[in-house]
């Protein structure tokens, strides 16, 4: 079954508590390596002079037609025919970034330590073993929520917009 | 990679995979809160931490604090073994020796002060956690001292004094009833993530909110209806301005003023004094807003209100200010009555429970008197109200003596940054003491002053009994082994008692024991709660939810019976303190308006609103935490920092007549201009150097920690 992220930007309080289950599943090593998802609180001077302030958390989209995936020269990358997820097998990375460089969001980033790519990837077994992918299990105000496709589509995909705008600062509070 | 090597590497608990759930409890913040959490335990260590799904408080959720909680246990700054001093105190050298050994030298010394000075020179004096702090304030006083205090001194405990002098009790927002909630000093968003939830809830079924805060937080943005940016220090003004609208409009519920209140014509006169327009001047805020606030919580009822436990008791005028607020809640009948603030008793260590302990006796039966408490002159209403000494005034003491010597203090996590001019606190603790031994779980700034440290396991190495909201106890067992030789605070404690002989059957009888004697007659003893794989049980006791209505039908706990305006109890202090019965306004700055003072400093410095990572100093060494903001900041507002050629992490020097510290600035447009707002906790930037040791609240003696003169200047980087 499918799975999509689902952010809600007016839920959101820039908290970080995502940042840290990620970092506690991922036993994310700070002295080599940053966490996968990250979180903004950001002040946005807007033409009329008002101040929008966006909290946001933001990690791999795991878009439906993923450009990672094409610009790995060595097929690292691939979607969970399951999950949906952008999953990957870094043993043959050669750690040339490409992925990185091809990714709008900076999702994917290269680790010193073994010269190798990494990136979110859901908690795809998490998921796969019925459990929430941990930066969502850690949010409390349900800002950060995982879905499955049908549940996306009942719930109506209008939200996904609300967040577009809104983080691009072009709503008036 | 096999499938198990998958399951592995996600940590998905099962038997092919040998990762067990064991509950447990996060102990980080306040015991107001402590959600309940599932460790991920591989070969006794734990890999993972979430919210336990089915524990009756938090329903699986954890704040951004609680998830860092494998990180914090196993940090590199763990005290491993128990310490002797060898290097100068504050030096940090010591040696490690057995616990029996540290025991002994620690009842040798403590017992020697007591015999050459009194057992009133002996200290004691608790930091976080609390947990333990029954079994250490009955310690204290078996010895033979009358001087316990904690960091009530300093937190929350002047609201509670305010309430009981006004109401007779505290009383808690009924969120699920109310249709307006004045949301005063309301930030749940970094500070009780919990409380979120209950505010939407109101909001999705149309009720309103209103957020009164000097930072437009999230919770502004998220929640609020009205939102009103106000001055700082000036919410007590704010208050009596609103009691004035509320009277003139006729929107007070005059039934329940003059069946249930006491001083209503003084209180009338004094908020007389508050018309709209002085009001506007003193807060900053526009009238017509000031009106529209008040307009929708005196008539959209029933209406309730949060009781802030800090924010606003840390000006020196904050407990006046909480009074006037809590007037409110009686002049609208709200208080009291369904969807309004409904008294709702601690059960056990500051969590409403609905049901009974002996946690009061247990602390106080065996008060040994024969000397007055620290403070004791000086802040007579909080002496007279509270059960421990003011310990804001323990540094006066110490460096002159007066009324008697302090020469001994037993700390458990005691917290030097806690107190105004921190550095003043710690020469004068090793210059003036004899012995100070240290217990805590990580090796702190006021730990490398102590003669003898001892290691304390955290809340996930050990047993706890806990009570939770919805009439709940829990008996926790370790989830894993004490780290190191570390062992919990309260067998340290019951240790001591034996080692020492000291005359009380229950401590040396050990922490169950005490448990059971303190929960007898609930209906549960801890063997039954052992057996609930550290899971709250309900208690069959427990009243739960609390009913309102009580103090109405049977009488406030007040001298009157009544809510007094009026508070009778202050009305019997003597004069000379110049406390008034009423909940009069006075500047936040009073004691620093003098017109040089005012040049030297134009800064508004308020210090330790909440941010998401931290709490107090607790966290700022937690790597994962410490990631989220590695640097202390200093937040300015965008207009002063352009005007003091300041750019967003520029090093600057924030001073007060009292110091100076550095920081790195970040620009803020959620603050006003003249405001600043500084973390506290740092070792490095201790903003609480910059807070006068006398800037204190003449009413409960708490601290203007959101309140002080300050200067800001850019200055070079040197670091």
């Amino acid at each position: 079954m499918k799975h999509i992220f689902e952010f809600d930007p007016n839920k959101c309080c820039a908290c970080s508590a995502c940042m840290i289950g990620c970092m506690d599943q991922n036993d994310i090593d700070l002295s080599d390596e940053t966490c996968f998802r990250k979180t903004f609180h950001n002040e946005i001077e807007q033409k009329d002079g008002d101040v929008y302030f966006a909290y946001l958390s933001v990690a791999c989209m795991h878009c439906a037609d993923a450009p990672c995936i094409e610009a790995c020269p060595v097929g690292c990358i691939r979607k969970d025919p399951e999950t949906g997820f952008t999953i990957y097998d870094n043993t043959n990375c050669i750690g040339c970034r490409s992925c990185a460089m091809a990714c709008p969001f900076g999702a994917p980033r290269y680790r010193k330590s073994d010269g190798k790519m990494v990136k979110c990837d859901g908690c795809n077994t998490r998921v796969k073993n019925g459990l929430q992918p941990a930066c969502v299990r850690a949010c409390s105000f349900g800002a950060l929520t995982c879905v499955t496709e049908e549940e996306y589509q009942a719930s109506g995909s209008d939200k996904a917009c609300s967040a577009l705008i809104d983080s691009l600062g072009l709503r008036r509070k | 990679m096999t499938e198990l090597e998958k399951k592995l590497k996600a940590k998905i608990p099962g038997e092919d995979t040998g990762i067990e759930i064991r509950h447990s409890l996060c102990a980080i913040c306040s015991p107001g809160h402590h959600c309940g959490v599932d460790c991920y335990v591989k070969d006794g260590k734990i890999v993972r931490v979430e919210g336990t799904p089915e524990h009756p408080y938090n329903h699986g959720k954890l704040c951004t604090k609680g998830s860092s909680l494998r990180n914090y246990i196993y940090r590199e700054d763990r005290i491993r073994t128990p310490l002797r001093r060898v290097g100068e105190r504050g030096e940090g050298k010591f040696e490690p020796i057995s616990w029996d050994e540290a025991y002994r030298i620690i009842a040798e010394e403590l017992n020697k002060v007591k015999e050459r000075y009194s057992p009133h020179a002996v200290t004691f004096t608790s930091g976080y956690c609390k947990w333990y702090r029954p079994i250490f304030h009955r310690f204290a006083h078996v010895f033979g001292s009358v001087n316990f205090s904690t960091d009530d001194c300093c937190c929350s405990a002047s609201k509670v004094i305010a309430d009981k002098v006004t109401a007779g009790c505290g009383a808690g927002p009924d969120m699920g009833h109310a249709n307006t909630f004045l949301g005063w000093n309301y930030e749940g968003y970094y500070s009780g993530h919990l409380s979120v939830g209950g505010v939407q809830k109101l909001k999705e079924r149309g009720g309103k909110v209103i957020i009164i805060d000097i930072r437009y937080t999230p919770a502004a943005k998220n929640l609020a209806d009205i939102y009103l940016q106000i001055r700082p220090g000036t919410d007590g003004a704010l208050a009596l301005g609103m009691a004035k609208l509320i009277i003139d409009n006729g929107w007070a519920d005059m039934d329940y003023v003059e069946k249930y209140t006491y001083g209503f014509e003084q209180y009338k006169a004094l908020v007389d004094q508050y018309p709209l327009d002085k009001v506007s001047q003193i807060t900053g805020l526009d009238p017509d807003d000031i009106y529209a606030a008040t307009k929708l919580y005196a008539t959209n009822g029933p209406a309730c209100c949060n009781y802030s436990a800090s924010a606003l008791v840390h000006h020196i005028n904050g407990f006046n200010s909480h009074r006037a607020i809590l007037c409110l809640s009686a002049l609208t009948g709200n208080f009291d009555r369904a969807g309004g603030n409904v008294p709702n008793p601690p059960s056990y260590i500051h969590k409403p429970a609905g049901f009974k302990t002996k946690e009061h006796e247990f602390r106080s039966e065996r008060y040994p008197g024969g000397q007055e408490r620290i403070g004791a002159r000086r802040f007579p209403l909080w002496d007279q109200q509270f059960d421990e000494f003011q310990g804001m005034d323990l540094l006066r003491q110490l460096e002159t003596d007066d009324p008697y010597p302090v020469r001994a203090i037993f700390g458990m996590g005691m917290n030097a940054k806690m107190y105004p001019q921190t550095d003043r606190l710690l020469r004068a603790m090793k210059e003036k003491l004899d012995f100070f031994v240290e217990v805590d779980m990580f090796m702190t700034y006021t730990a490398k002053y102590a003669d003898i440290v001892l290691p304390a396991c955290s809340s996930l190495e050990r047993s706890e009994l806990k009570a939770y909201q919805g009439g709940y106890l829990v008996y926790t067992q370790p989830a894993i082994q004490p780290l190191y030789e570390s062992r919990s605070d309260v067998d340290i404690l019951c240790d001591l008692a034996r080692v020492m002989d000291l005359d009380d059957a229950y401590l040396k009888a050990g922490y169950e024991a005490c448990m059971d004697h303190i929960i007898e007659g609930c209906g549960l003893t801890v063997a039954d709660l052992k057996k609930n794989d550290s899971l709250p049980m309900k208690v069959p006791t427990a009243k739960w939810p609390a009913q309102p209505g009580g103090c109405l039908k049977n009488g406030f706990k007040t001298a009157t019976g009544k809510f007094e305006f009026y508070s009778t109890a202050i009305a019997k202090i003597d004069p000379k303190y110049g406390l008034d019965p009423l909940p009069s306004y006075y500047d936040s700055l009073a004691d620093q308006n003098d017109p040089e003072t005012k040049a030297a400093y134009p800064f508004y410095l308020c210090t330790g609103a909440r941010l998401a990572h931290a709490l107090h100093s607790r966290t700022h060494e937690t790597p994962w935490l410490r990631s989220l903001c590695p640097e202390p900041l200093c937040e300015l507002n965008v207009e002063d920092a352009a005007r003091l050629g300041i750019q967003e992490g520029n090093l600057v020097a924030l001073s007060s007549p009292y110091g100076e510290i550095h920081a790195k600035a970040t620009l803020t447009h959620k603050t006003q201009p003249g405001v600043v707002l500084m973390l506290h906790g740092y070792t490095k930037a201790n903003v609480n150097e910059l807070i006068g040791m006398d800037h204190l609240d003449p009413y409960s003696g708490y601290p203007g920690f959101k309140g002080m003169r300050c200067a800001v200047r850019k200055c070079q980087e040197v670091q």
